[in-house]
């Protein structure tokens, strides 16, 4: 046992009122993430000195991008204590979308791209808020839907971007400077300021402390968890604009199993699938490491069959040490 | 059988849960430990039942040597304990539940059940603590004081000499209360040895031959029932006289009446409130009595808009007011107090400041108004006597009193007229209590409304200018005045 107090099930308290310290198993969620980052840093960089090169960082953060993306997103849907596993499928229908307007639109693809992401997102929040269906079931059932659009209108077949604005525009370079990474940096900054700065965020996370007690203290629920599904919408209609513009090219299979990285990224970072917690600092390390394990994985030679095993026991890992089971009660 | 402790001590960390504790259980008698929330008197049942092991002291049981491990090595010894929470599982039979830590003994090969002879054996126990329950009785059908019967049934099961029930009655009603002191009552005739946790003093003195008094983690005395007087007691645990103080003075009444706040008539809310007409005037503090489910918890749904008022109207400072959610109550001036702090009162998790600044955090543009949140809970933490580290602390390293002013604080931020109170005081201990009792009598007299539902009679009483007792959803009786109205006159409207 620990300083933390014990709640009993009447709500008797054994508790010491003052010097509350923080417990050790919080210090352990809170260390984990940073710990996790250097110990991958040390392997990689013994395995091929290579990986610490300016050239390689620079591809990684690239490639980081749009998970990162996803995962500003994913980190509100977190904290709110749901889940949407067809972030991988919305960031598809967003590139194609992309890829089919930006012939005619350039630049511009982007209000598309957004607002069909939005459009997902929305359904998915709907689904949830107003249909009371798990979150889980929700957006598996969705993913399917929306994966299933895009190899509806391709046939499979990849559309090609060839509109050189475009292009420019979200994967070109400025002063050394890759394009989609100062995206991905200013949408980071817009989303810790709504969760730091705004109501909206702190409903948010009211929502994953305590749903009831959050529905009883006047906070719309329905309306932020609405919202909240149409911002990861909007992000993921951005992602995949990004992820096009990166590969010039939008493929039925793009963003297939994106949803693992993206869910993992949240979670290695430090914020518990329970709810109630979470910063995009933490999404933002978490997102570093997913990318730094796949490219470190790739360069060090580890057999691309075999890095699903790892990334895996990566996120059950990071599951196991960051939720709180006192809140989950029962596992089921 | 003689159950003999001294000087056992427990600690958490930094925190004494139990210092020095010495009881003694002499066979064949009922014995009590008394004491405020977070005194002690779980943790050193647990100790003598098995569950906790203690950092120090000695246990004797008929003057061998006792050290149980465990729960089951206690029971090994004949000791058995009932925890405080109800461990009953819902959709298993009362058979299963009475014998559920021991069901294989019931398994033919195959492992299918034998539950004929289950069911005899469970009825057996029933009856031998002479409770009224049917083994085939649906298990929904139960109320909470006949749940916990069947929780000393599984206990007794094991055939002890020793029974150990925590039974810290603050979620049993009266009735249900007594229920249980009858069985144990029946235990002890049968030369039972009986120790028992409680929270209510005229239950201890109705029931027990001994008692412990415990404050603070520390122990304080053991005395004969019979030889000490209740306000002893009190003063005991609570370390001040108690006898006059414990409620603050009632304001005489103005004269001509202040006008109603809120004005119900004729509602029904979902299947418990069926026609009340009830109303709340400008600083008064309305009482509501009644057993669970009577109506009280639906009138307050109906009120906030958390369930649909099935018909009826309400009124809110004289106009016609349509509950819709409790968003739309909040801002409409209603606070509400729910009953059950930690799923519906406060998330634990979060810090002082953030959950006292919920219900209206405030502003600066689109933005949250860190500085003035700051302003503002420590402001509230300050007026109401929040005993916390800082605003920043979470909840959950309150006490169980300081956790409950948290939600106080949050209902009164934002300046509400009309303040809904479930239970304001379950699971806050006596010093607390006092302190949550004047500020809602202060808040009273600054010309809040107040509904206050309780199931603890004392504070009803102690409390409430006029008080309304609810029925299965209607009103049976009103109490215009509450000078010299005891306990029993309320009661008898309640079934």
């Amino acid at each position: 046992m620990n300083e933390i107090s014990t709640v009993t099930a009447s709500g008797k308290i054994v508790a010491p009122a003052e010097g509350w310290k923080v417990p050790r198993i919080e210090l352990l969620r809170r260390g984990f993430p940073l710990i996790f980052l250097v110990i991958l840093v040390a392997v990689f960089t013994a395995m091929s000195p290579r990986f610490l090169s300016l050239e390689n960082l620079s591809t990684v953060l690239e490639q980081g991008t749009v998970l990162l993306v996803a995962a500003l997103g994913m980190t509100f849907i977190i904290m709110a204590g749901s889940i949407d596993i067809s972030v991988g499928a919305i960031v598809a229908v967003s590139a194609l979308v992309a890829a089919v307007t930006s012939t005619s639109l350039g630049v511009w693809a982007i209000i598309p791209a957004i607002a069909v992401g939005s459009v997902c997102g929305c359904l998915n929040g709907l689904l949830l808020a107003v249909g009371k269906v798990p979150s889980f079931i929700a957006t598996m059932g969705t993913m399917v839907v929306y994966r299933g659009l895009v190899l509806y209108f391709t046939r499979g077949a990849p559309v090609s971007i060839g509109d050189d604005s475009f292009l420019d525009a979200y994967s070109g370079i400025t002063y050394g400077l890759p394009h989609e990474v100062v995206i991905g940096l200013i949408l980071a900054a817009v989303a810790w300021a709504i969760i730091n700065y705004t109501v909206f965020g702190r409903e948010v996370r009211a929502i994953g402390g305590g749903e009831r007690v959050s529905i009883l203290t006047g906070i719309p629920v329905m309306r932020v968890k609405i919202l909240m599904y149409v911002l990861l919408g909007a992000l993921c209609g951005m992602a995949g604009l990004l992820q096009g513009a990166r590969t010039m090219a939008a493929t039925s299979q793009l963003g297939l199993g994106l949803e693992l990285d993206v869910i993992a990224s949240v979670v290695v970072g430090g914020t518990p699938l329970t709810g109630g917690l979470g910063s995009i600092t933490s999404t933002m390390l978490g997102v570093l490491i997913i990318t730094l394990l796949s490219s470190g994985m790739n360069m060090g030679g580890v057999d691309p069959y075999f890095q699903n095993i790892i990334k895996g026991i990566v996120l059950v890992t990071a599951v196991f040490i960051t939720i709180d089971r006192k809140k989950i009660g029962i596992i089921k | 059988m003689t159950l003999v402790a001294v000087g056992l001590n427990k600690r958490y960390g930094p925190t004494r849960a139990a210092g020095d504790v010495s009881i003694t259980l002499r066979t064949g008698t009922v014995h009590a430990i008394v004491g405020e929330n977070g005194a002690g008197k779980s943790t050193t049942l647990r100790m003598l039942g098995g569950a906790l092991r203690p950092d120090s002291g000695e246990m004797t049981l008929n003057d061998a040597p006792y050290a149980p491990l465990s729960v089951a090595d206690a029971a090994a010894r004949g000791v058995a304990l009932v925890h405080q929470e109800i461990t009953i599982n819902r959709s298993l039979t009362i058979a299963e539940n009475i014998f559920i830590g021991a069901l294989r003994r019931y398994a033919r090969p195959l492992g299918i059940m034998k539950r004929g002879m289950m069911a005899r054996q469970a009825q057996d126990a029933l009856d031998r603590i002479g409770v009224k329950i049917s083994v085939s009785t649906n298990i929904d059908r139960l109320n909470l004081g006949e749940l916990k019967c069947i929780e000393i049934a599984r206990a007794i099961s094991s055939d002890p000499d020793t029974l150990l029930l925590d039974e810290s009655t603050a979620y049993l009603d009266h009735r249900e209360v007594d229920a249980v002191l009858t069985v144990m009552q029946e235990l002890k005739s049968q030369g039972m040895t009986i120790g028992f946790v409680s929270h209510h003093l005229s239950e201890v003195l109705a029931a027990a031959d001994d008692l412990t008094i415990l404050k603070d983690g520390r122990f304080v005395g053991s005395f004969a029932a019979a030889k000490i007087a209740p306000d002893e007691i009190h003063r005991l645990m609570v370390g001040r006289d108690l006898s006059h103080g414990t409620y603050p003075p009632r304001p005489s009444p103005t004269v001509p009446a202040a006008p109603a706040v809120l004005r119900v008539r004729e509602a029904a809310v979902g299947r418990e409130l069926n026609d009340l007409s009830i109303e709340v005037r400008r600083g008064e503090i309305l009482g509501l009595a009644g057993l669970k489910g009577a109506g009280a918890e639906a009138l307050f749904a109906g009120i906030v808009g958390d369930e649909k008022l099935r018909h009826g109207v309400l009124h809110l400072a004289g106009e016609e007011y349509h509950p819709q959610t409790p968003r739309t109550a909040w801002h409409d001036g209603i606070a509400h107090l729910p009953g059950d702090r930690g799923n519906e009162g406060l998330i634990a998790g979060f810090s002082v400041l953030d959950n006292l600044v919920m219900a209206r955090p405030p502003t600066r543009g689109p933005f949250f108004d860190r500085s003035r949140a700051r302003a503002m809970s420590a402001d509230l933490i300050k007026q109401i006597g929040i005993r916390t580290a800082s605003a920043d602390a979470p909840c959950r390293s309150l006490s169980g009193g300081n956790m409950q002013k948290v939600v106080l604080g949050k209902c009164l931020a934002v300046g509400p007229t009309l303040l809904l109170l479930n239970n304001p005081t379950r699971g806050v201990d006596m010093g607390a209590r006092v302190e949550i009792y004047g500020l809602i009598r202060q808040k009273a007299a600054e010309g809040l409304a107040i509904l206050l539902s309780s199931e603890d009679m004392p504070e009803l009483i102690g409390m409430s200018d006029r008080l309304v007792v609810l029925r299965q959803g209607v009103a049976a009786h009103e109490f215009a005045t509450l000078d010299g109205v005891e306990e029993h006159d309320i009661v008898k409207y309640m079934t």
